[in-house]
């Protein structure tokens, strides 16, 4: 990473391979590099030595446009702070990634009926981001993550704003949803929710702790 | 920034159309006894349906009119030096001039002006004597004293007897060489011929005791005249001196008049122009309320009490508004020089005119008010907790009115935008339509009256003939035509009464007809087209009492058929009509071509009509200048474009043109910066939503089109407004044209285009840098 004229290496030296079907969590304290490895990971964040390859595509010589036609294809994000869109109904929330990728009305409509009725949420698919509780905000955030069927799932302390009952709910689905076939990558705070991973990497200034 | 620059801008352009509305309402009010002086207007009745105004008066009428009637206290008189320019001869070189006057003894008594040398008394004492204001003595004198200076004209020595500061411009009188009327009566022929009450040569002004009634002593006015007049065919009423200035039915005058209507239009283009300035600042500071409601919030939650904030927030309007204005001042400084050259007055910004700072101050006011109260109620009057909350009261709340205002601005520029593309095409139009003969390819020579009047009758037509010849010899002349007006761009008609006469005429049937008096090569130089009978043959004596008619004269005297051949009189002179030619322009387009009749008698024409070769006008003029030294060695040489004429004629139209282009640009310029402002906040405001979307898979274009759309379809609904507005508008400024476009639909789609083009390359500016940025960056300062 470049920051400025000084240059500081943000992440350096990570070798790492995930393999299809995992379930990693990221742990670290603040400022360890976490938040930049999973952004390098989601291809949101640009890196100007290594190489990274994802599928079996060479991320690092893709052009802007292949790589995010990649992530929008492949890759579901989920974040601490939900970032849903406020002015928009959690219905037209979830179907936004698939207004994105071209996909006809009647089909984004199957698709987003399936998956509010998987997470048991069509009565609330009326309603605005900000009148519902943080949990039930997370598990919109998931839902339109998954709505485009991705193999990986990336996500930024997706409890960190819950209460634990609530975390628990969504450290359970994250479960089910890497038993069913999704590779989840997590960065964390708590060693109680690092445990729903199989794997747990510990990130110290930018350096892969063993 | 942008807040200060709209404002600055605006309140600048404002504040030069209300110096200017300002002073056209404040003409000739500087005299001490303004309110007490008032002009004489002569009502002639000439026929059934016409009657004259006029604002000259016959010389003795003043002089009877103080003796008489126990109102008027004072009278003085002024009249015109001459008919149009005059040489002033200084050490044998000639200088041309306009703006010269005769003024009676009485006129300082009347009227308050400034000396600079001299006194009235030393200007009064000797006939022969002259005036100059500072400019003018400056022009001739340098810095040496101008005083005892000689300057001659023709043939009489004036000597300057003092020097006046230069006219104020919200003067009528502009003019800036003043001579004694002692001068002019000093010759027994223009003494005699100035004292028939049949002369109204004098423009006459009365002072009246404050008391009077002008009605009383209009009558008592009437009733001097009458008794030296054979019929009862006029009235006179009183012109407030104040009045003058928008005086728009008179003949002729030798003051410039203005009209009101274009004042009040120019008025309310400031007032439109501030407000759309101000709109930017409400538009902008209650935008960047939202963001600044945090500051509030936390403020009302310490205690501070709503009163303390809506002082905060005007305070901070009232400082912006300020600075604005000492911007505007300089930026009024730096424009000023343009806006002279065209209004053709000589502003000056002077910090200690008491004019510049009410104006100034006014607009200081009006923008406060305009700027301060809506947002500081908005900013102060919210509920603290909710912007706490999450819920963003606010920000719905004045949404609404924000684009509204937005629509109001985009509005006032689209009416604009269509008024500027309308005046245009009418201009072009205008210029299409006389284009029968190539006006920059003609100029004019007149042998002036003095001159002429010292040749024989029986000497004249061989002089002009001789002339004629000589010009015809020069290498860079193609043709002449001798013709008795002095110009065929702004010919008027007049009736000749019961002395044009043809078969079926009623008795009182007397329309004002254009007459033409030219030679055989008139037809070819100006290119007119015959629809019957003949043109003019040379040699042909009998043609010298025969007539040639225009199409509309034809109409509307309902000449019998067949038209060739029918008995005309003209004049008294009884011919026949040999022929029609088709209709052509010979005055403004604002009025309908009327009856023309072309005759070649060729006794008293004095003007060569003179075509040249293409490019070669400057030539040609210098070729006549030549033949012009060798017949007349001592008189000033001075040809008239053709061109130059033609401009004169529209100037009026044009400078209008030339405003509201100026309006206009300035009007999309504010609102532009508004929509630029409105466009970074919303940028700013929906950065987050910004940051989601292009995570889930928006592309550059897909966010571009989503910060647009709602500006795009702001401006869309002002067009719906606009429109109408501006095509009413226009309707109504072409309604004075007697010859009109029609103003077509492809207007309005260009006006559409541009003001879309503008928006949304604007809008666009913003949209683009937010849709590129990383959007991680917008999402990790959460």
């Amino acid at each position: 990473m470049n920051s400025g004229n000084n240059r500081t290496f943000l992440l350096k030296d990570i070798n790492l391979s995930i393999k299809q079907g995992e379930f990693v969590s990221i742990m670290g304290p603040s400022g360890s590099g976490k938040s930049t490895l999973l952004n390098v990971i989601g291809m949101l964040d640009e890196f100007n030595e290594g190489e990274y390859n994802f599928l079996s595509e060479s991320v690092h010589k893709l052009k802007e446009k292949q790589r995010s036609a990649l992530y929008k294809q492949y890759i579901g994000f989920v974040f601490q702070a939900y970032h849903l869109i406020d002015e928009l109904t959690v219905y037209e929330n979830i179907e936004t990634p698939l207004i994105y990728q071209d996909i006809k009305a009647s089909e984004r409509k199957a698709m987003v009926a399936d998956i509010l009725d998987r997470f048991n949420i069509v009565g609330k698919k009326d309603l605005f981001p900000t009148q519902l509780s943080g949990g039930q905000q997370q598990l919109v955030g998931i839902a339109r993550a998954l709505i485009a069927n991705p193999k990986l799932i990336l996500a930024d302390e997706p409890t960190g704003n819950l209460n634990s009952k609530q975390g628990e709910e969504i450290m359970n689905l994250f479960s089910e949803l890497n038993k069913e076939g999704v590779t989840i990558i997590q960065v964390t705070h708590s060693e109680k929710n690092a445990a729903y991973g199989s794997r747990i990497i510990n990130l110290l200034d930018g350096l892969i702790q063993n | 920034m942008i807040n200060l620059a709209g404002l600055s801008i605006g309140m600048a352009a404002a504040m030069l159309i209300f110096l200017w509305v300002k002073n056209e309402f404040g003409f000739d009010n500087y005299h001490r006894d303004a309110g007490n002086i008032y002009r004489v207007k002569n009502h002639l009745s000439v026929s059934k349906n016409e009657t004259w105004l006029w604002e000259n008066s016959p010389y003795l009428l003043g002089e009877n009119a103080k003796q008489q009637i126990p109102e008027v206290l004072d009278v003085c008189r002024i009249a015109p030096f001459g008919y149009g320019t005059q040489y002033f001869n200084i050490k044998g070189q000639f200088y041309p001039e306009e703006g010269c006057a005769y003024i009676d003894a009485a006129w300082f008594n009347v009227f308050n002006y400034k000396f600079i040398a001299g006194s009235p008394r030393d200007f009064n004492e000797h006939p022969f004597s002259m005036l100059l204001t500072e400019s003018k003595a400056k022009k001739y004198f340098g810095n040496e004293n101008a005083i005892g200076r000689v300057i001659r004209i023709d043939t009489v020595d004036y000597q300057v007897q003092g020097v006046l500061a230069d006219n104020p411009v919200n003067s009528s009188f502009q003019f800036n060489v003043l001579i004694p009327l002692a001068a002019r009566v000093a010759n027994p022929r223009n003494k005699k011929n100035d004292e028939s009450w049949g002369n109204f040569n004098y423009v006459t002004f009365l002072k009246l005791t404050p008391s009077a009634d002008t009605q009383v002593v209009a009558t008592k006015l009437k009733g001097i005249i009458a008794k030296e007049r054979d019929k009862d065919d006029l009235k006179i009423s009183l012109t407030p001196l104040m009045g003058m200035r928008f005086e728009n039915d008179l003949q002729n005058s030798i003051m410039q008049h203005s009209d009101i209507k274009v004042v009040y239009i120019f008025a309310v283009l400031g007032i439109l122009l501030l407000l759309i300035a101000c709109i930017n600042y409400v538009n902008l500071t209650t935008a960047r309320a939202t963001l600044r409601a945090k500051e509030v919030s936390i403020r009302k939650i310490v205690g501070a009490e709503k009163k303390q904030l809506l002082l905060q927030f005007i305070t901070e309007s009232v400082l912006i508004s300020f600075f604005a204005l000492v911007a505007t001042i300089i930026i009024m400084q730096l424009s000023l020089p343009l806006f002279n050259r065209f209004t053709e007055k000589t502003f000056a910004l002077s910090f200690t005119s008491p004019n510049l700072w009410i104006i100034a101050g006014g607009t200081l006011v009006a923008t406060v008010l305009l700027t301060s109260i809506y947002p500081a109620i908005l900013l102060s009057s919210f509920k603290p907790l909710s912007i706490f909350r999450g819920l963003n009261v606010l920000q719905i709340k004045d949404g609404a009115l924000r684009k509204g205002l937005v629509i109001v601005q985009f509005t006032i520029s689209i009416v604009l935008i269509v008024g500027t593309i309308v005046i245009y095409s009418q201009l072009q139009f205008i210029n299409k339509q006389n284009t029968a003969y190539n006006r920059s390819q003609l100029l004019s020579v007149s042998i002036p009256y003095k001159i002429w009047r010292k040749y024989k009758e029986e000497q004249r037509t061989s002089l002009t003939g001789s002339f004629k010849k000589e010009l015809l010899s020069q290498s860079n002349i193609a043709d002449v035509s001798l013709m008795a007006s002095e110009s065929i761009v702004n010919m008027e008609g007049f009736s000749s009464g019961n002395s044009t006469d043809w078969d079926g005429r009623a008795e009182d049937f007397t329309p004002a007809i254009a007459f033409f008096r030219v030679d055989t090569s008139f037809k070819d130089i100006v290119n007119l087209q015959m629809k019957e009978g003949r043109w003019y043959q040379s040699g042909n004596v009998a043609d010298q009492h025969n007539s040639i008619l225009n199409e509309t004269a034809v109409r509307e005297f309902n000449i019998h058929k067949p038209v060739v051949g029918q008995r005309f009189v003209s004049q008294g002179d009884t011919g026949i009509i040999i022929g029609v030619v088709k209709d052509f322009y010979y005055k403004s387009l604002h009025e309908k071509i009327g009856p023309v009749v072309i005759r070649t008698a060729d006794e008293n024409n004095t003007t060569f009509l003179i075509k040249t070769p293409p490019g070669k006008i400057k030539q040609a003029e210098q070729a006549a200048e030549k033949v012009w030294k060798q017949f007349f060695p001592n008189e000033p040489f001075s040809a008239s474009f053709l061109d130059e004429e033609f401009e004169k004629l529209y100037r009026a139209d044009n400078k209008i043109s030339a405003l509201i282009w100026a309006f206009a640009i300035i009007a999309v310029f504010i609102s532009c910066l508004g929509l630029f402002g409105l466009a970074a906040f919303t940028a700013e405001r929906r950065n987050k939503e910004v940051g989601i979307r292009k995570i889930l898979g928006a592309s550059v274009g897909s966010i571009v089109s989503l910060l647009s759309r709602e500006f795009v379809y702001m401006v869309l609904l002002s067009m719906l407004i606009a429109f109408p507005v501006a095509w009413l508008l226009m309707n109504k400024w072409l309604e004075d044209f007697a010859y009109r476009i029609n103003i077509a639909w492809w207007i309005f789609v260009t006006a559409a285009v541009i003001a879309l083009a503008i928006a949304i390359i604007t809008v666009s500016l913003q949209a683009i840098k937010a849709a590129m940025a990383n959007p991680v960056k917008s999402l990790r300062s959460e």
